[in-house]
């Protein structure tokens, strides 16, 4: 994949303690935010993007851990970024990770959550704006292409070898059919792994 | 709803004026904190959105539920994660900005905080061998779970030829050209609400 080559071509941390570095991850955080459709799932491939391949803080296995502990962890998605955050800075210590990790998911938020508040408090000005009615219903579609580009890029990240993907399209089809809890599904497949059926 | 005075009030369902005596008085700063606080802590299991409609409407009656699910409309319409906006437009609806930096902070510190503990848990065992081979087993599942996503909203534009074209002509932009996020719904994005912009004929010359 061409992950795998990005990797090989000489990938360097990129430095938090550089302030150039800093802002320009503040930056590509907050104008992310906008781009959060379809309830934030949509920017999974951009983070992959940023913190594997860009700026190298972690390895593609080390994204598919931190997106499996998000989804495990009780509370809203998108939670990622504090993880991924937390891995930008982990050589610094333990403190320094922390303090990346807020910061991320502030930047994440921020916007999102500024350009929701004045929706909540216009929204009756704009509910009838053809404007309002034409991104409604042409961003779904575009959403639904992101979501399945989205899928496919976690699935090649996560996934090395024949049982692996036949664990992934199992639980894919039980997540559609049934209203089994995921926690199950991901505490099997981890039981899977641990007896070595999994590898990667 | 914006009443006459001005002033946001989430009080009356606008059939239904005489209805607002059942609604609770609106929340101050702490109360939004503590009742986001509660739906992040009753949802643990999961069912996010069920929990916030419980509580906020059910419970603590902060709106009605068509105030609740006029939210809801708006939390999925604009960008960031559903739950998180819903949380915020709850708190803009009562107190404004700060009200909902608080309700936000209340659905979102207990979790955060765990996740924090989670995360160093992570970074700093990982590289155990067992640790490693039970996640490379619990990532294939949360793929799985990935991969879903698409699906779930696939029916609502099933019978919509030129949504489905669409769909098809983001996911290649993305999947197989490579092209990242923002510039694929920049291009995509306005084309896409050209055909859509709502009137008597479907969009001109737009074909994707």
């Amino acid at each position: 994949m061409t992950e795998a080559l990005l990797l090989a071509s000489a990938c360097t941390p990129k430095s938090l303690g550089d302030w150039t570095n800093l802002f320009a991850v503040i930056r590509d955080f907050l104008s992310l935010s906008l781009f959060s459709l379809g309830g934030g799932n949509t920017l999974l491939s951009e983070y992959h993007h940023l913190s594997v391949s860009e700026y190298c803080w972690i390895s593609s296995n080390q994204f598919a851990d931190l997106y499996a502990l998000a989804e495990a962890a009780p509370g809203p998605s998108s939670m990622l970024v504090g993880l991924l955050g937390m891995g930008a800075a982990w050589r610094e210590g333990p403190g320094w990770a922390l303090a990346s990790a807020v910061l991320a998911e502030v930047a994440i938020l921020l916007p999102s959550t500024l350009l929701m508040v004045i929706a909540a408090l216009s929204w009756n000005r704009f509910r009838d704006s053809p404007w309002r009615i034409a991104f409604e219903r042409g961003l779904g579609p575009i959403t639904l292409g992101i979501l399945f580009a989205v899928g496919l890029k976690i699935l090649h990240t996560a996934d090395h070898g024949v049982p692996a993907y036949l664990v992934s399209i199992v639980v894919c089809v039980l997540t559609l059919r049934t209203r089994i809890s995921p926690l199950w599904f991901m505490a099997i497949a981890g039981l899977l792994g641990g007896v070595g059926l999994i590898n990667r | 709803m914006i009443d006459p005075q001005g002033t946001v009030s989430p009080l009356p369902a606008p059939d239904a004026p005489g209805h607002a005596p059942l609604l609770a008085p609106p929340p101050n700063h702490r109360q939004l904190f503590f009742g986001m606080m509660q739906v992040a802590l009753s949802a643990f299991g999961g069912g996010l959105s069920a929990w916030s409609q419980r509580i906020i409407v059910e419970e603590k009656r902060w709106m009605d539920n068509t105030s609740f699910l006029t939210g809801l409309t708006v939390a999925r319409l604009f960008p960031g994660p559903n739950q998180i906006n819903m949380a915020v437009y709850v708190g803009a609806r009562f107190r404004g900005l700060s009200g909902a930096l608080a309700a936000l902070a209340g659905m979102l510190l207990v979790p955060f905080f765990l996740l924090m503990l989670v995360g160093l848990a992570y970074f700093s065992f990982h590289s155990l061998p067992l640790v490693d081979r039970l996640l490379a087993g619990v990532v294939t599942a949360a793929a799985g779970l990935a991969l879903s996503m698409g699906f779930k909203i696939l029916h609502q534009y099933q019978r919509d030829p030129v949504a489905l074209l669409l769909a098809l002509a983001t996911f290649g932009a993305m999947a197989v050209f490579h092209i990242r996020l923002i510039p694929v719904v920049l291009v995509a994005g306005p084309l896409a609400m050209a055909w859509y912009w709502p009137r008597g004929a479907a969009g001109p010359g737009t074909d994707p």
